[in-house]
């Protein structure tokens, strides 16, 4: 039935910048991450060590993270896959989904986003995608897409919650409007100069959050938004 | 004087002047043929009596006395000798009943202490027929000839330029985006054999130019991916790290803005590339009302300007659905951020065509670019300034008719989906 249990993760990605970024903001829940910065490295730990989640670069710089995908699935590893790649196509995506990968990526991406990713990914191949997710009295069932607070369901419009997930799996981290935005809506989410829309939203969860007396959406140096139980 | 720019084809302009050239050698030969026969046959007539009048007045020293033959021949004893002349005299001919025209030539002589007028005449009338028959008979043959010659060059001419005007069809229909080289028709001409090799030489330089700048702009917008995802990789943990000041947040979370665009710039870049490339190939019907009606329900999640749907029918595309969102999220997306003081936005479905109005102060001022890259009316909306390009790209792709009108006050955009032209092999 819990929850937030530490992961294992491999973060196979030949750009070492992004990749210690990545390993930085992944490791503040206390996973474990470990990474491979080429091709034969990736191979290597892959057949070594499992792993719950690999987040997989398509162009490993001494060859590609298919390849790598490939071998992990004749080897019949457990692993959730998560692809990254700098290729928008689509034909990429299906090819590596085809493949086995759960999730596609696209460059450049949010780092709570891949975070979010890699949480639902882990749901689905652990628990089917039928998870709890509590933090304190909030319960989130993904399995019936629905959230409870002391046990009472909450009547949630789909972005709230959304958003109530978002914020959960990227607890006690700062997000801003612009995360969230392309969080919950993609591409259109520059459509709106401003972000009213989204303090909607926020405001109206927040409202049906603090009836409860759980006041855990902290505002963050004025326009952004945390998480938190502090 | 301005020079009326009218073109004539080469063929009709080759054949022309050979005419007109052909028609004053025509009348000026004819002429010089006429004077010069008439002066001939004078010479002739002259000859002619000449040489009759010299016989006579041998035939006179001889002592014979030829009788006279009137009117060719007459022969009178005279009392004084007179200068000889020649002239044209009209004589009654009985033999024929009317007044001939002849030639007469009059000398005075004394033979054997006699002096004689001997006048020798000739007909005039038959010399004027010999040069009727001859202008006659010549008229006939150059204007044989001329015909003759005219046909055979209109074909020949025909055949010599043939490839030149096969080649020049070929040039017409060349497409950057097809990846057949053209296709030229040699010549035994060298001229022609060498506008051959320097079209295929230009057409292939272009054809390079574009792919080299195809392959730049799909390289460019992969190869800055990777940079960004970094950048907004360590902002996000920068943010985190709690050190940071609530003015530096700002820009931060500024950078991310600016992040989003180029990202959204990449993207739109890297899809019209697609495009020209012409990489989508899968079809299937799309309703496209049902979805306009999707993505006016998550635009109303976002945005606070309302959003009408009338739709009188059903519009049924056959495209890629992909393609087919981006259409209609662009159109209505576009609409969404020029709409002048949050008016509503009217999008109506009427037999094929989808229209998108929205309300604006005044017409667009430059609406032939419309639909150009990075285009932007006012500088005042942050957009990339492709998502329009992206639509013409889309609607040139399966033949859609794209209109742009300004009435009442509201800029309107309509695609008729009626009009399709029928799969690129």
């Amino acid at each position: 039935m819990y929850i937030f249990f530490l992961m294992k993760l491999l973060i196979a990605e030949d750009e070492i910048s992004l990749q210690q970024s990545i390993v930085t903001y992944l490791e503040k829940d206390g996973n474990v991450c470990e990474w491979a910065s080429n091709y034969e490295e990736a191979i290597y730990k892959v057949s070594l060590y499992d792993y719950d989640v690999i987040i997989l670069d398509v162009n490993l710089v001494t060859g590609s993270g298919l390849e790598v995908l490939k071998q992990l699935k004749k080897e019949k590893k457990k692993a959730g896959v998560i692809i990254i790649s700098a290729n928008n196509s689509l034909s990429d995506k299906l090819e590596g989904l085809d493949l086995g990968a759960d999730d596609y990526i696209t460059k450049p991406f949010h780092l709570a986003e891949l975070n979010s990713r890699i949480k639902a990914v882990l749901r689905r191949g652990k628990f089917g995608g039928d998870e709890n997710i509590v933090f304190n009295e909030i319960r989130v069932d993904t399995g019936a897409k629905s959230a409870y607070i002391q046990d009472k369901p909450m009547t949630l419009t789909r972005k709230e919650y959304d958003l109530l997930l978002f914020f959960i799996t990227n607890k006690n981290r700062v997000l801003s409007k612009e995360i969230i935005a392309e969080h919950l809506w993609g591409d259109n989410s520059d459509l709106a100069d401003n972000f009213d829309f989204i303090y909607v939203h926020i405001n109206n969860l927040r409202k049906k959050l603090t009836s409860e007396g759980a006041k855990y959406i902290k505002t963050a140096y004025g326009s952004g938004y945390k998480f938190t139980e502090e | 004087m301005a020079k009326k720019n009218i073109k004539i084809p080469l063929l009709r302009k080759a054949s022309k002047s050979f005419l007109w050239a052909s028609m004053l050698l025509m009348v000026l030969s004819t002429i010089a043929l006429f004077f010069y026969v008439r002066w001939l046959l004078e010479q002739e007539v002259e000859e002619e009596l000449f040489s009759a009048e010299a016989r006579i007045e041998s035939a006179l020293m001889a002592g014979q006395h030829p009788s006279s033959l009137a009117p060719i021949i007459e022969i009178k004893e005279v009392n004084e000798l007179k200068t000889p002349f020649t002239k044209d005299t009209v004589i009654y001919d009985p033999s024929q009943d009317e007044m001939e025209l002849f030639r007469e030539l009059s000398t005075y002589k004394r033979i054997n202490n006699k002096s004689y007028k001997i006048s020798v005449r000739v007909l005039v009338v038959e010399t004027n027929q010999i040069l009727w028959a001859i202008i006659l008979s010549y008229i006939v043959i150059i204007f044989l000839v001329f015909v003759f010659q005219f046909y055979l060059n209109k074909s020949s001419n025909k055949k010599i330029w043939n490839p030149f005007f096969h080649n020049l069809e070929q040039m017409k229909k060349f497409s950057l985006l097809s990846k057949e080289p053209i296709q030229l028709l040699d010549s035994e001409i060298l001229e022609f054999s060498e506008l051959n090799k320097e079209i295929a030489l230009l057409t292939g330089k272009v054809r390079d130019d574009y792919e080299n700048l195809k392959q730049y702009t799909e390289d460019v917008s992969h190869e800055l991916q990777t940079p960004l995802a970094i950048i907004q990789a360590k902002i996000e943990n920068i943010i985190n790290d709690q050190t940071v000041t609530e003015v530096q947040f700002n820009q931060l979370a500024s950078i991310q803005k600016d992040i989003q665009r180029l990202t959204q710039l990449n993207k739109r870049l890297a899809l019209l590339t697609k495009l020209e490339n012409l990489q989508f190939t899968h079809r299937e019907n799309i309703d496209i009302t049902d979805l306009v009606a999707q993505i006016i329900a998550n635009f109303n999640e976002i945005s606070t300007i309302s959003l009408t749907f009338g739709k009188t029918n059903d519009i049924i595309a056959t495209m890629d659905p992909y393609l087919a969102e981006i259409l209609c999220n662009n159109i209505i997306s576009n609409a969404i951020k020029h709409s002048a003081h949050k008016k509503p936005i009217n999008i109506e479905a009427k037999d094929m065509v989808l229209s998108v109005s929205n309300f604006g102060l005044k017409p667009i001022t430059n609406p032939q670019h419309l639909f150009t890259r990075f285009y932007r009316e006012t500088k005042e909306i942050k957009s990339t300034g492709l998502g329009l390009a992206i639509v013409k790209k889309i609607c040139d792709l399966y033949g859609y008719n794209i209109s742009y009108t300004y009435i009442n006050e509201h800029h309107c955009f309509s695609i008729d989906f009626g009009t399709t032209k029928p799969a690129r092999e």
